[in-house]
C-alpha cells in the first residue's frame, strides 16, 4: 500500500493527489481529549509540509491516548485513502476508526458504535504509508470523524499530520453562513420598494 | 458571546434549611440560579439552561436544556428539601443531559451548587473530573454552606481534574451579610460569557446595589449612572446640611471656650459620627468623576477660604472664628474634613489629597471667575494648604483622644 513511485514523493504529482486538505472546513474542525485546545488544526497541511512540525502537533492528554477528531468538509468529497504521521517513542496511534457524516460524536458514542471502517496502523514517521478506504462507502463525505483508541504503548498519542487523498465534487453542503435572528419585528427591515417609509406592507 | 448549554445542579438537601445565608441557604441558592439563567440567556439568545436536583428522592432532571426562562423559574418553584446531595451521580446525569442537547454546536458547562458535605472520595471525584475534561465539558463549582473538613480539598481536586485552559472555576462563598447572588455576580460564573455576560453582570450589580441601599453600593438608593442629577442634588443637600450642623455645633462650642483645641475636638466628634457618610460620599465623588465640573460646593469653599487666608495662617480654627457666618460654615466644613483626613488614613483623605494636588487646584482656580492663579494671595493659599496637613498631624493625636 506504499507509494509505488520510483522518484521521491516530494514531486508535484504526488502532492496534488493529497490536496483534499484544501476542502477541509478548518474553523469547524474539533477534537476531543486534546491537550492544547485548537491544536488539532495544525495537522492538516500540504503534503510537502507533512514532516514539518513547526506549526505544532496534536497531542492527547497525559495518561490518556484516546483521540477523537471531527473533520467537516466544505463540499462533498470522495476519499480514496488516508495517511497518518504519528509521534515517536510509541506515541503513534495504533488503530483508526472512521465514522462518516455524523456530528457530535463523543467517546462513549465512538466506543459503542460500529465504525464504517477500521484500520490497524503502523508507525509511519515519513508519511509514505497510506491506508486505503473501501471507496464505495466513502463517496459522499461531508464530514469524517476519526477515532484513535490507543497508541503504541506511549502515555499520550501524538499526531503530526493527517492527509486525505481523493477528489472533491463541487457539491457544496447547504451551509447558511450568517443567520440574523429577529426576536422582535423591526419595520425598518421590511421596507418595500413601493413605499419608502411609513407602514410596511406585506403583499 | 460564547454559545453554551448549561446544566445547573441544585442542592436541595436537608442542610439547605440553615439560615446562615439570608433568608435561607435554599432561597439564596434559588436567587442565584435565577440570576444565572437570566445572564446566560441574555449573553447569547441561543444559549440553553437546564436544572436538576441533587438530593431529595434522588437525582432528578427538572428541566432539560432550554432557552425558556419561564420554564426554569417555574420548576425552581415549589422544590422540597430533604435527603443528601449525591454529587457524583448528579454530575454524570448532567453530562448525559448535555450530551443529548439539541444544538451540538453549544459548549457544555455544568454549574454545581455544593452546599452540603461531600461523601465521595477524592479519587472518585477526580475520575469524574477527568471524564468531563475528556469530553470537553466545563465545570463551575459554587462552594457554600457546610464547611466540612475535606470538602474544599475534594472540590479542588475535582476542579483541577476538569480544568482545561481555565474554563472551569471554583467559587467559595462564606456565610455573611452579602447575598449569595451578589457575591457570584462579580465572579467568572457570570462573566465567563465574555462581553455579553459581563454587561449583564454590571447591570445586575448596579440594580441590586441600588435596591439594597448601599452598604457596599450607592448612597440614597440612587445610582449615579442612571440618574446623575438626582444623585448630585441629594449629595449636595446632604453636604450643606452637614456643614450647617457642624457650624451650629462649632458656634455653641465657641461660646463656651475660645481655645483652639477644644472647639475643634468637639466639632470633630460631631463630624466623626458622620464619618461614615463622608467616606461613602467621597467614594461617590470618586464614582462620579469630573469633580471639577460638578462640585460647585468645593469651588465656593475654596473661594471662601481664599478670602479668609490672606495671611496664610495654618491655625485654621482661630481664622474661622473671624470670618462671617456663611463663610464659616463652608470653610469650616472643608477644614474639618481636612483635619480628619490627616489623622485617619481613610478615604476621607481623598478630599485633602485632592486639595493638595497643585495641578488640580490650579485648574479649579483657573475655572473660577475673577481668579488669577498668579495672584500672590492665591499662591499663598496653595502654600498654606500644603503646610496644613503636616501641621495637623500634631494637632490630631491630641484631638482624637477625646
Amino acid at each position: 500500500m506504499a507509494c509505488l513511485h520510483d522518484h521521491s514523493c516530494e514531486d508535484h504529482d504526488c502532492s496534488s493527489d493529497w490536496s483534499l486538505y484544501k476542502h477541509i472546513d478548518l474553523p469547524k474542525v474539533s477534537a476531543l481529549n486534546e491537550a492544547v485546545p485548537g491544536s488539532v488544526k495544525s495537522v492538516f497541511k500540504a503534503w510537502e509540509e507533512r514532516l514539518n512540525s513547526s506549526g505544532g502537533h496534536l497531542e492527547s492528554n497525559e495518561g490518556d491516548p484516546e483521540l477523537l477528531i471531527f473533520i467537516p468538509f466544505t463540499s462533498d468529497v470522495k476519499i480514496k485513502s488516508i495517511s497518518i504521521v504519528g509521534g515517536v517513542d510509541g506515541t503513534s496511534p495504533s488503530k483508526m476508526r472512521a465514522f462518516i457524516n455524523r456530528e457530535g460524536i463523543d467517546f462513549s458514542d465512538a466506543q459503542g458504535m460500529q465504525a464504517i471502517q477500521e484500520w490497524d496502523l503502523v508507525e509511519n514517521f515519513q508519511g509514505v504509508l497510506e491506508y486505503q478506504t473501501r471507496y464505495s462507502k466513502f463517496q459522499n463525505v461531508a464530514s469524517i470523524t476519526l477515532h484513535f483508541p490507543d497508541s503504541f504503548g506511549g502515555d499520550t498519542t501524538k499526531i503530526e499530520y493527517i492527509g486525505f487523498k481523493g477528489e472533491a465534487t463541487q457539491l457544496k453542503r447547504d451551509v447558511v453562513a450568517t443567520i440574523v435572528y429577529e426576536l422582535r419585528p423591526n419595520p425598518s427591515d421590511h421596507k418595500t420598494k413601493a413605499e419608502g417609509g411609513g407602514l410596511s406592507h406585506v403583499e | 458571546m460564547v454559545l453554551e448549554a448549561t446544566m445547573i445542579c441544585v442542592d436541595n438537601s436537608e442542610w439547605m434549611r440553615n439560615g446562615d445565608y439570608s433568608p435561607s441557604r435554599f432561597q439564596a441558592q434559588a436567587d442565584a440560579i435565577n440570576l444565572i439563567c437570566g445572564a446566560k440567556t441574555q449573553a447569547n439568545p441561543e444559549n440553553t439552561v437546564g436544572v436538576l436536583t441533587m438530593a431529595g428522592k434522588g437525582v432528578r432532571v427538572l428541566a432539560t436544556p432550554t432557552s425558556d426562562l419561564g420554564r426554569i423559574l417555574a420548576c425552581m418553584h415549589g422544590l422540597e428539601m430533604g435527603g443528601e446531595m449525591n454529587i457524583a451521580s448528579a454530575i454524570q446525569v448532567a453530562q448525559l443531559a448535555l450530551k443529548h442537547r439539541q444544538n451540538k454546536n453549544q459548549q457544555q458547562r455544568i454549574i454545581v451548587f455544593a452546599g452540603s458535605p461531600v461523601k465521595y472520595e477524592k479519587k472518585v471525584l477526580e475520575m469524574i473530573g477527568k471524564k468531563l475534561k475528556k469530553n470537553s465539558v466545563a465545570l463551575d463549582i459554587v462552594d457554600f454552606g457546610e464547611e466540612d473538613d475535606g470538602k474544599p480539598e475534594k472540590l479542588e481536586a475535582l476542579l483541577s481534574a476538569v480544568n482545561n485552559n481555565d474554563s472551569s472555576h471554583m467559587i467559595h462563598v462564606p456565610p455573611g451579610p452579602d447575598a449569595l447572588s451578589d457575591v457570584l455576580i462579580s465572579t467568572p460564573v457570570f462573566t465567563s460569557g465574555g462581553e455579553g455576560g459581563s454587561g449583564f453582570a454590571v447591570a445586575a450589580a448596579a440594580a441590586t446595589a441600588a435596591a439594597i441601599g448601599g452598604s457596599s453600593g450607592y448612597d440614597f438608593d440612587v445610582d449615579p449612572n442612571i440618574d446623575p442629577e438626582l444623585a448630585l442634588a441629594l449629595r449636595v443637600s446632604m453636604e450643606e446640611e452637614r456643614a450647617r450642623q457642624e457650624a451650629a455645633a462649632k458656634r455653641s462650642a465657641d461660646e463656651a471656650g475660645r481655645q483652639g483645641e477644644e472647639p475643634s475636638s468637639k466639632s470633630e466628634d460631631v463630624t466623626m459620627t458622620e464619618s461614615g457618610d463622608v467616606s461613602v460620599l467621597n467614594e461617590d465623588k470618586k464614582l462620579t468623576d469630573d469633580m471639577v465640573d460638578e462640585n460647585d460646593l468645593l469651588k465656593q469653599a475654596l473661594s471662601m477660604s481664599m478670602n479668609i487666608s490672606g495671611s496664610g495662617n495654618s491655625a485654621c480654627d482661630t481664622e474661622m472664628s473671624e470670618a462671617t457666618n456663611a463663610d464659616q460654615e463652608l470653610a469650616l466644613a472643608l477644614q474639618m474634613s481636612m483635619q480628619e483626613s490627616a489623622g485617619e488614613p481613610s478615604s476621607q483623605s481623598d478630599v485633602s489629597k485632592v486639595l493638595e494636588d497643585q495641578s488640580f487646584l490650579s485648574s479649579i482656580l483657573e475655572s473660577l471667575p475673577g481668579v488669577d492663579p498668579n495672584d500672590p494671595s492665591v499662591k499663598e493659599l496653595l502654600a498654606s494648604l500644603k503646610n496644613q496637613s503636616p501641621g495637623k498631624d500634631e494637632e490630631n493625636p491630641s484631638n482624637e483622644e477625646k
